[in-house]
């Protein structure tokens, strides 16, 4: 079963993700923050992470930015699941190394399709 | 994301439209005074939002947990039902199938029909059998008969002889006694024809009852044939008939569930209303934060002044704001009923 990471500081949204994400067949871990994220990867890989932007402690570009600095981590999919839809933030998770920029809220159907999409 | 109802400090500075002034109890009040009276309200507005902003993520939290109930079972149902009609799938060969049952069952009752068929093929053979016995037994009448007639005539062959005998006298003697012996002969043949006859007659009349009895048997079989042929017949389709309707209801069990699944993700996009509601209201609290700040360090904090009534400002009915406002309120327990 593929592994996802979920990170947002909201956890009604990482519900809603989890839950659509199981509905799909995948197992999901959660994070609250980006620092929450990177500790737990020490201890568990996972195929993709889904990434909140604004979040305290650690924020979803500065997670990315961490995260393509781990081996294991270079080349999966990152995707971020945000608020924010302007081009100049898109612009900065792009340059970060996200793979993809899902604006909230999302359809549960389509974020199914994105993920079978990004994931190989 | 909530910006997480974090106060900024802001030391800039707040411009008051000059004569902007208040009245307390007939009393005329400065602008700094005034605005201090209203200071506590902003950190109360702010709790109020906070908890507000809390007590919807819960509520969203909670409908998540039983979606997730809901359509685990849903789903559980829906496979199950994908499972029995995957083996019902057209041509299935597969023997759990409830076709591949009624299959099997039809397949059973056909090759017992088949043998009982058969055997009613032997009995319709053995029927031909006895009918040649039959006829043989009545040419061996027919030759006996002859024989009979041949008997007869030797017999007058032989009276005739001993006649001759007479007339010739001593000579003749030993052609009478010939002649004797014939007759004798004659006779005893007569009477083994004669017993041959009656056990032929015997055995005619036996076979032609064996015939009537496997000639009844045979019909009945045929008839019994034909009429467990025909129920069955009716029944299979009957079966059938109660299978396909089946079929179709699980068939609509499975669309409903996958409505079910489509409405579930369409309600999990309507409740994310409460992440932009959240973030709002996170906006709102710290900016009342920074407002309230700012009037601080343009007036200074002035604690213990005196605070402005609650006229004017919105009444607060839920318990959670009566507390963080500090207004005293027994509080209920969840589904708890008072009846007056």
């Amino acid at each position: 079963m593929r592994k996802v990471l979920i990170v947002d500081d909201a956890v009604s949204m990482r519900q809603m993700v989890k839950f659509t994400l199981q509905q799909g067949g995948y197992d999901v871990i959660e994070a609250e923050h980006g620092q929450d994220a990177l500790n737990k990867l020490r201890n568990t890989a996972v195929d993709l992470v889904m990434t909140d932007l604004n979040m305290p402690v650690m924020d979803g570009i500065t997670l990315i930015q961490n995260l393509r600095r781990i081996p294991a981590m270079k080349s999966k999919p990152i995707l971020m699941l945000t608020t924010e839809g302007l081009a100049a933030k898109k612009e900065q998770g792009k340059a970060a190394g996200a793979t993809g920029w899902i604006v909230k809220p999302f359809d549960p159907e389509k974020l199914l399709q994105t993920l079978a999409k990004v994931l190989p | 994301m909530n910006r997480a109802f974090q106060s900024q400090p802001d030391s800039a500075a707040l411009s008051i439209p000059p004569g902007m002034a208040g009245v307390v109890a007939g009393q005329s009040l400065s602008v700094e005074a005034e605005l201090a009276r209203y200071l506590p309200h902003f950190s109360r507005m702010s709790e109020q939002l906070k908890q507000t902003s809390l007590q919807i993520e819960s509520s969203v939290v909670e409908v998540c947990d039983s979606f997730q109930g809901i359509a685990q079972r849903a789903k559980a149902t829906v496979d199950r039902t994908k499972g029995f009609l995957s083996r019902e799938g057209e041509g299935s060969s597969d023997t759990r199938s409830f076709e591949g049952l009624i299959e099997n069952c039809s397949g059973t009752l056909v090759k017992i029909l088949n043998l009982t068929e058969e055997a009613g093929e032997v009995s319709r053979r053995a029927v031909d059998r006895i009918r040649q016995m039959d006829k043989a037994s009545q040419s061996i009448s027919d030759a006996i008969e002859q024989l009979e007639r041949i008997a007869g005539g030797n017999k007058i062959l032989a009276l005739n002889a001993r006649i001759e005998a007479a007339r010739a006298g001593s000579y003749g003697a030993g052609f009478a006694v010939v002649a004797m012996e014939v007759i004798s002969q004659t006779e005893k043949s007569q009477k083994v024809n004669a017993q041959v006859s009656e056990l032929i007659t015997n055995l005619r009349t036996l076979a032609g009852s064996t015939l009537d009895d496997l000639k009844r048997l045979n019909d009945k079989d045929r008839q019994r044939v034909e009429q467990c042929k025909h129920e069955v017949d009716e029944s299979l389709r009957d079966l059938q008939g109660a299978h396909g309707e089946m079929k179709k209801m699980l068939t609509g069990m499975t669309e409903e569930g996958a409505l079910l699944a489509s409405d579930i993700g369409a309600a999990v996009r309507g409740l994310q209303f409460q992440d932009r509601t959240s973030q709002r209201i996170a906006h709102v609290v710290e900016d009342l934060g920074v407002l309230s700040t700012r009037l601080k360090t343009r007036f200074g904090d002035r604690t213990g002044a005196e605070v402005a009534s609650d006229d004017g400002f919105s009444s607060y009915t839920m318990h959670e704001e009566r507390a963080v406002a500090g207004i005293g309120e027994t509080e209920s327990g969840a589904g708890e009923v008072e009846l007056f």
